[in-house]
């Protein structure tokens, strides 16, 4: 082992290029020149007026594709809920913040159209890193990711949303893009 | 037939050459060279190969067709290729097919995500099919037993499971009905599947067919966590793998070990696992309060023992039931010995030390596994699928598989009779005489009076006698003799014409050959080692003062020289002979501290301060398997919030005594008893691993087995005459003997999977005795003797000896151990 002190680069040796030391000509530069050279586009704008959203008054519209908050859903015709609580959305994770746990529908307790259906299914959003994998994971489409961004709140365990939230009508309180906008 | 020696032969596949045994079936030769060759129906474990399933096509040179890999044996130079265009069409087609009835409901599936279908499919299919008609249905799912759900449409026909049914446990419930596409699974008479081992199907199926109803639908196996330990609900402490979800234990599945369970568990070890979040389990420590147990905190239970302790005066008794770890028994004889100075612990060993020594050398052991390669078996006095469930599987394969002969000699007719060459009955109690009349047939001694004396047939000894004298051909070749330690009751004259015999037999110092004793409790082996033994110490080293066993404990209780009874794991009113004895001593008790998972009747009525126990999945130790091979507990979840480990609660008593344990952790204590057993020198819970170790399989440390057990004994054993006692002459009454089921637990009882199991007491005799009593199957009758009586039910079985009942031990009611026999008289119930 040749020690470090006799290490030679060769010719890959990068050869770091500095700029001019402070004081002189060149730090005076540095200071007027370079700050002017960043005003002229602040400067430029202005006659555009201000573009401020007053958040949360006014929202921006988001894309239809926008990954918000996961909804689970129902059949429309038969109101069962769709996920048969198969855990694949859990496998796919990659926060790993899905919880499924299973049981097995009965006739006089019948709950998703299969054998077995979600008896717990818990998101913990404070966790979820909104990648849709889970959505793409789904076989029965029954997670998607909606739209709604507006998640905040004061306990890190409210942040755990249950089945009946996700099933739940969500406020719609992110606007949707329109085709085109 | 002794193991066959494997010759290794070269052979190339996939363009590797590749050593293999010769005649190793390819799909395990192409293993050896990391080549996987996917498979459905092929299961070393079931015996010869059936190729239902076709998955496993290979090309080998020389032979136009592809060959099925599981049933084509390896030859030296053969040239195999798995990774040809040919191979790989056939197995696309043999997939294609596979799947055309094949629902693909795996988000359904409770296999889905452990499934080998789904994992064969997904690196050898090809990823589509051309199937668009209707695929073939059947109702489902439905219930196979009441622990086996069924889903035929899942079903590739592989034969797996009816092959374990016909021809591992002989149960012969499965079949294929109909023919082709229409083929389904079933009991041959459409009745549930109820068998001791019907779970193991549930891992066998390749496929979600058949699936567990406890576990349906708990997880999946992303959510879960296996943890190994082992199962110690009987002794034959088979190897599982504990399915861990939010630290509970949903699911007991088999860890392969071979040379214990073979890979397999019986349901009790499958299902039993409910028993450990059942509701009735005690998880807080409770101290009688005015005639009844109330719950208490930790600090108040240990002080009322510690009291309780201090004022009785060193009048303290230990006892220990099956399910105590060796260092939970060596503690209780510290606690009670060294630190209470008296001798009286016993753990129901039955036999003096001199008797455990001899029947203990190591030179007499024989293993497991040699019960399948032996020439004959002998099996004395036990009935393995109650005491020890899991040898039956392996008696049953050794016969079939390895031409082993099968002799049983028992008072009970066993499930084994049909495959035994010889079955031998003898009245119950009569082991003594009958030994001594085997031993009598071989040295060629009178072998009529003790053979009158047990009851049973001069001409069948003899005829046994032979048949182990000439087991190996000419000569006695490798003879196993699994006996029920219970056999040993009868102490010296049991235990001197069988090691005579088995002198005889030259069964010392012979590898493949030996005793194997299956103790009456799961542990009993390791707490003999640990010293929990009335007049021996931990190595079974000699005492000073002997002690009193558990017979001689009640009989101290009750007379008033012994106030404390210390319980380890177990309930006298249960797990001891006589019963109404027994209930007089806890009476007569004036502290009875135990330790108890569950509120059996003598805790209930009798304990004064409970200890919860910990479950077995929770615990951390070692025990001792029936062949010597020391196995380590690991825990698999955490204790319930009230419950503490009991060495903590023996080293608080200790150090409350005023004692320094030097204990710090169960390891600790481990260590402690590895030092104070000669026999266990040098071990540690490493060096036992994960498969355990038989400790005198090591030179050293058999060496280390204490003194009169050296080959000596047996010569001065084979010149003394045997001394017995002659079974009762039944006198028109009958002959009471007593079986414990393998669903005799409390543990069974607090699990809901297995309610359907649950023995109720029934007696069993021969149908010339029913005649005589005017007694029907199925009829309600009562069995007494000396003023005690218990109801059950008249069970007729044509193979039973007449002039002897059998009664259950170890139920919650009416148990046998409320009779004391040795005879009972039967009569019907009064009708109600
Ligand atoms: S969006 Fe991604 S991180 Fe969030 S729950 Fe789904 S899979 Fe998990
Ligand atoms: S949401 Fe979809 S992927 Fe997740 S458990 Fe339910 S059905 Fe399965
Ligand atoms: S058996 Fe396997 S492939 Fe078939 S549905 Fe179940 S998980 Fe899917
Ligand atoms: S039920 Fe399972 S094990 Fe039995 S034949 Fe069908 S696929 Fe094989
Ligand atoms: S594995 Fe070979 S035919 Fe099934």
């Amino acid at each position: 082992m040749p020690s470090t002190t006799d290490w030679h680069p060769g010719d890959d040796q990068v050869v770091v290029v500095r700029g001019p030391k402070p004081g002189g000509a060149g730090g005076a530069y540095r200071i007027f020149g370079e700050t002017l050279r960043g005003l002229k586009t602040t400067f430029a704008r202005v006659v555009e007026g201000t573009n401020t959203i007053a958040y949360p008054e006014e929202k921006v519209a988001v894309y239809p594709r926008f990954r918000g908050r996961h909804r689970l859903h129902r059949f429309e015709d038969t109101g069962l809920e769709k996920c048969v609580g198969c855990s694949l959305c859990a496998a796919a994770c990659p926060a790993d913040c899905i919880r499924v746990v299973a049981a097995e529908n009965t006739p006089e307790h019948r709950v998703s159209a299969g054998e077995r259906y979600a008896s717990v299914y818990e998101i913990n959003l404070s966790r979820c890193i909104f990648c849709g994998y889970c959505e793409v994971a789904c076989p029965f489409d029954a997670i998607t990711m909606g739209n709604d961004y507006e998640m905040s709140d004061y306990h890190r365990s409210d942040l755990i949303f249950t089945k009946e939230m996700l099933l739940a009508e969500p406020l719609e309180r992110a606007p949707i893009r329109a085709e085109g906008e | 037939m002794p193991r066959p020696e494997p010759q290794f032969i070269t052979f190339s596949i996939d363009g590797r050459e590749v050593q293999a045994p010769a005649n190793e079936m390819l799909v395990d030769a192409a293993k050896r060279g990391d080549v996987e060759i996917p498979v459905f129906c092929y299961e070393p474990k079931l015996g010869a190969p059936v190729g239902a399933c076709r998955m496993c096509l290979v090309d080998i040179e020389g032979i136009p067709k592809l060959q099925t890999g599981c049933s084509t044996p390896v030859k030296d130079g053969m040239v195999v290729h798995t990774q040809t265009k040919r191979v790989k069409d056939a197995q696309e087609s043999v997939l294609e097919f596979l799947l055309i009835n094949h629902p693909l409901d795996c988000p359904v599936c409770d296999k889905g995500g452990e499934c080998p279908l789904q994992d064969v499919s997904f690196g050898w299919g090809g990823g589509k099919t051309r199937f668009i008609e209707p695929k073939r249905h059947f109702k489902k799912p439905l219930e196979l037993s009441p622990l086996v759900a069924i889903d035929r449409e899942r079903c590739i026909l592989c034969y797996r499971c009816v092959r374990f049914s016909q021809e591992l446990s002989e149960d012969y419930q499965l079949v294929l009905h109909e023919r082709g596409a229409a083929t389904f699974v079933g009991t041959f008479d459409g009745h549930p599947y109820v068998a001791p081992f019907s779970g193991n199907i549930i891992e066998l199926c390749p496929v979600g067919a058949l699936t567990s109803r406890p576990y349906r639908f708990r997880a999946r196996p992303w959510d879960i966590e296996n943890s190994g330990s082992v199962c110690t609900l009987c002794p034959a402490q088979c190897n599982v793998a504990f399915t861990v979800r939010d630290d509970r234990v949903l699911r007991v599945m088999a860890r392969d070990n071979d040379e214990v369970d073979d890979g397999w568990l019986c349901d009790k070890g499958r299902f039993a696992y409910q028993s450990v979040h059942a509701e009735q389990r005690i998880v807080a420590p409770m101290v009688r309060d005015g005639g009844v147990l109330r719950e208490v905190p930790w600090a108040r239970a240990i002080e009322e023992a510690t009291l309780a302790l201090k004022k009785s005066g060193g009048r303290v008794a230990g006892l220990a039931g099956g399910a105590t770890t060796n260092e939970e028994g060596f503690l209780l004889q510290r606690l009670v010995r060294d630190v209470h100075g008296s001798p009286h612990v016993d753990s129901s060993a039955g036999l003096p030390r001199a008797g455990l020594l001899a029947m203990g050398d190591p030179a007499l052991q024989a293993t497991v596994a040699d019960l399948e390669f032996a020439h004959t078996v002998l099996v004395l006095g036990t009935e393995p699928v109650d005491d020890m469930p899991i040898v039956d599987l392996r008696l049953r394969k050794g016969v079939r598989r390895n031409r082993m002969t099968l002799a049983v000699a028992t008072s009970r007719p066993s499930s084994l009779d049909p495959n035994a060459v010889l079955s031998v009955r003898y009245a119950p109690g009569a082991e003594a005489a009958f030994v001594a009349a085997l031993s009598a047939a071989f040295y060629g001694g009178d072998v009529d009076t003790p053979a009158r004396a047990a009851g049973t047939d001069a001409g069948a000894v003899a005829e046994l006698a032979a048949l182990l004298r000439t087991s190996g051909g000419d000569e006695a070749g490798d003879v196993v003799v699994l006996y029920g330690e219970r056999v040993l009751a009868g102490g010296e004259a049991v235990t001197q014409p069988l090691l005579k015999l088995a002198g005889a037999l030259g069964l010392s110092g012979r590898a493949g050959a030996g005793l194997l004793g299956i103790p009456a409790a799961t542990n009993g082996r390791g707490l003999r080692e640990a010293g929990v033994v009335p007049d021996a110490g931990p190595g079974l080293a000699e005492l000073a003062t002997a002690g009193a066993d558990a017979a001689g404990i009640a009989a101290s209780l009750t007379a008033g020289d012994t106030t404390v009874l210390y319980l380890m794991h177990t309930d006298p009113l249960r797990d001891q002979p006589q019963r109404a004895t027994w209930d007089r001593a806890l009476d007569k008790a004036t502290h009875v501290i135990a330790h108890a998972g569950f509120m059996t009747e003598g805790i209930r009525e009798h304990a004064t301060v409970v200890f919860p126990a910990e479950s077995y999945a929770e615990k951390e130790g070692t025990i001792v398997h029936p062949d010597g091979r020391l196995q380590r507990l690991r825990p698999a979840i955490g204790r319930p919030a009230g419950v503490r480990a009991a060495w903590q609660v023996l080293d608080e008593l200790m150090r409350a005594a005023g004692v320094d344990t030097g204990l710090h952790t169960v390891h600790s204590a481990t260590r402690q008893l590895f030092e104070s057993v000669p026999f266990y020198a040098g071990l540690t819970v490493d060096t036992l691993g994960g498969k355990g170790l038989r400790w005198w399989e090591d030179e050293a440390r058999a060496a280390a087995w204490p003194e009169p057990a050296k080959p000596g004994l047996l010569a001065t054993v084979a010149s003394s005459t045997p001394t017995y006692e002659a079974a009762a002459t039944p006198n028109g009454a009958l002959r009471l003997g007593t079986f414990k089921s393998i669903w005799a637990s409390p543990e069974v009882e607090a699990s809901p999977a297995l309610k359907f199991l649950h023995p109720t007491q029934r007696v069993e005799l021969s149908p010339v005795d029913a005649e005589r009593l005017g007694i029907r199957h199925g009829e309600h009758v009562t069995v007494g003797g000396d003023g005690a009586s218990v109801a059950a039910v008249a069970h007729l079985r044509n193979e039973s000896p007449a002039g002897s009942a059998f009664l259950q031990s170890g139920i919650p009611e009416g148990a046998a151990n409320v009779l004391e026999g040795p005879l009972v008289e039967i009569r019907k119930a009064q009708s109600t």
